[in-house]
């Protein structure tokens, strides 16, 4: 005898579940108007973040010795200029020596201090977070002032540690955050797992507890970098007579000649920053860090 | 014992002093450095001025005087004085504009006069450069006057006054007063040409309402791009913001108002608590020298303040090179302007905003 019965409850309920989804996506889904402001919206955003690139971009190759638009052609003249200026070539490489020192230094200090914070049980801990992240509140001209006169009055003069030193003030807030914020989603059952296994301190810190926050510390070592290379306010007071940053040269160059060099400065600038996430995303994987 | 440590014997003793002896010696290097070279620490401009400077000028002086020149080109200069101590000052030499050294002096930074029996060259230069309206000594000066399209028929621009024809609206040229001193020294000339003088300050501010339509831009190579790309038909600029392009094809000249044109210096002086200040008058009157002049005339366009200077034909013709033509240079009275900034500032502000 054959069955009529249903095979199974799902069989049963298909029909009815599509149905009632379908029926609510109808009542939920935007209506085709509300996803294309949604679309425009976007559009419009990304274009007032991406406009000012372009316009760099478009001064850089632009051929005359000012900014014209439409542009009248395509010329590399000022990259020529730009790679051929023994100063800016200086400039480029201390930049980057700067923001290299500044990055490690503010990634060791930052990181540590996002581990103590949230693992240390400190007295005053939301004390200590807003302590290191009161830089960001400061405005930057006034710590570099402020570390200059430092400086002046310990009679060091303005070395580049010095400099170094402003920089990693002004970064270290970034990745004491973007740490913390890892932390704040770390399953601590991982490291007494590895603890009860016979790992040491030192091996569970190593093999558990930096693989998981790695995302963290590596986006906050990008942000610090990044902020270090363009640095301007800081930079301003603590920089040394013959070792001055881009930003400080580029600065100084556009009081007197504004030129599409200025634009190339600018736009191998832009490249360096993409080359640094891109050669991060490669070699260490900043993916799994979107995903948290 | 073993035969190694019997061969060289390392007590802690010996290490801790050793380490201390090495300690003392890397902290006691930089001192130690700068004792066997006097430096002298100078303010300086970049650009073709920082190049020529950094090629040929300022090595020259370090052969001749024994010396290392360290020249701070990243502005601002005065706060990085300020906040120096007066004794040990972070600059021997300040070399800004004439505006900036009489905020410096009212300050105490700078010294108000150079000795001319320290500084030689002093006794050649135009009395311009050492009147009751400079700080320290003016080395150079340029000449603010108005720049022009060549191109678009403007013709019989002669005064100061064609800045207020309405057939410039959309293409005057000026600057942000609060920060350009060019555009302070045109509220100046306001007064001049409209009032009672140079400290009228209603009949300037009058004649800056009356100048609107008018681009403004901060700084001076601004201006110059602007009357580069047409944006800017005539607007106010210094003669070695045009001459610059002498050569080049470009549609622009300066004009030279009947009324005279504004002297843009650029000054020298010294601190007060200079520990070289020897060398420091050395540099001052190097600086003032017709060679070294003569080359950062011609690298620049600026007009030398030493009327032994002799320029190539093509700078002569253009630059400020005899007393006839020096004549015709107005000196702005800075010590004046600056202690009604904050009030000019805010009032010219409110002008244009609106």
């Amino acid at each position: 005898m054959t069955s009529i019965a249903p095979q199974s409850r799902s069989d049963l309920a298909a029909p009815v579940d599509l149905a009632t989804t379908l029926a609510l996506r109808s009542k939920t889904s935007p209506p085709r108007w509300g996803r294309t402001l949604y679309l425009a919206v976007n559009i419009a955003i990304l274009v007032f973040l991406l406009a000012p690139i372009a316009i760099v971009i478009v001064f850089a190759l632009n051929p005359t010795p000012f900014i014209q638009f439409p542009p009248v052609g395509v010329s590399l003249r000022w990259f020529e200029k730009f790679f051929a200026s023994r100063e800016f070539m200086h400039a480029l490489g201390f930049s980057l020596e700067v923001a290299a020192m500044t990055t490690v230094a503010a990634t060791l200090l930052g990181a540590s201090a996002a581990l103590a914070i949230a693992r240390g049980n400190l007295p005053g801990s939301r004390l200590i977070v807003a302590t290191m992240l009161s830089p960001l509140m400061l405005p930057a001209i006034l710590t570099g002032l402020a570390l200059f006169q430092s400086y002046v009055l310990l009679d060091v003069g303005r070395p580049q540690w010095g400099l170094v030193a402003g920089h990693t003030l002004v970064t270290i807030p970034y990745v004491v955050r973007t740490t913390l914020a890892v932390l704040h989603n770390f399953d601590l059952r991982l490291e007494e797992a590895a603890q009860n296994l016979g790992a040491s301190p030192t091996r569970t810190f190593f093999e558990v507890t930096l693989p998981l926050i790695k995302p963290g510390v590596l986006a906050g070592a990008i942000f610090a970098f990044i902020v270090s290379f363009d640095q301007f306010p800081v930079s301003l007071f603590l920089v040394a007579p013959g070792n001055e940053t881009l930003p400080i040269t580029l600065f100084n160059y556009l009081k007197f000649d504004l030129d599409g060099t200025i634009g190339a400065a600018s736009v191998v600038s832009i490249l360096l920053a993409f080359i640094v996430v891109i050669a991060l995303d490669r070699t260490v994987g900043l993916r799994s860090y979107v995903k948290l | 014992m073993t035969a190694s440590s019997r061969r060289f014997p390392l007590s802690r003793r010996r290490l801790l002093t050793s380490a201390a002896a090495l300690g003392a010696g890397v902290l006691a290097a930089p001192y130690v450095a700068r004792a066997e070279e006097p430096v002298l620490n100078i303010t300086g401009w970049g650009g073709k001025w920082g190049d020529v400077m950094k090629a040929e000028i300022g090595p020259a002086f370090e052969a001749e005087f024994k010396c290392k020149l360290k020249t701070d080109t990243a502005l601002p200069f005065l706060p990085k004085l300020q906040a120096s101590s007066r004794s040990a000052p972070v600059y021997d030499v300040l070399h800004t504009n004439s505006n900036e050294q009489w905020a410096a002096v009212e300050m105490g930074l700078v010294e108000p006069k150079v000795d001319p029996k320290l500084v030689p060259n002093i006794a050649d230069v135009y009395p311009y450069a050492v009147s009751d309206k400079i700080v320290g000594v003016c080395i150079f000066t340029s000449a603010i006057g108005l720049g022009m399209r060549t191109d678009k028929g403007y013709t019989n621009i002669t005064s100061w006054k064609e800045l207020w024809d309405a057939k410039y609206n959309g293409v005057r040229g000026g600057y942000v007063i609060p920060v350009n001193s060019l555009g302070q020294a045109l509220l100046m000339m306001c007064g001049t040409l409209y009032g009672k003088g140079q400290t009228d300050l209603d009949a300037a501010y009058a004649a800056l309402e009356k100048l609107k339509p008018i681009k403004l831009v901060d700084f001076t190579g601004a201006m110059e791009k602007l009357l580069l790309s047409g944006e800017v038909g005539l607007g106010v600029i210094h003669d070695s913001g045009i001459y610059r392009y002498d050569g080049q094809n470009q549609p622009i000249d300066f004009v030279t108002p009947s009324e005279g044109v504004l002297s843009l210096e650029q000054v020298l002086s010294i601190t007060p608590g200079s520990k070289m200040k020897e060398l420091a008058n050395a540099y001052v009157n190097y600086m003032l020298r017709p060679e070294v002049q003569k080359r950062l005339a011609e690298t620049v366009w600026y007009s030398p303040a030493n009327k032994k200077v002799k320029l190539d034909a093509k700078y002569d013709a253009k630059l400020l090179t005899t007393p006839e033509k020096v004549s015709k240079l107005i000196q702005v009275d800075w010590k004046w302007y600056n202690a009604q900034k904050d009030e000019i500032d805010s009032r010219v502000n409110r002008i244009f905003r609106a």
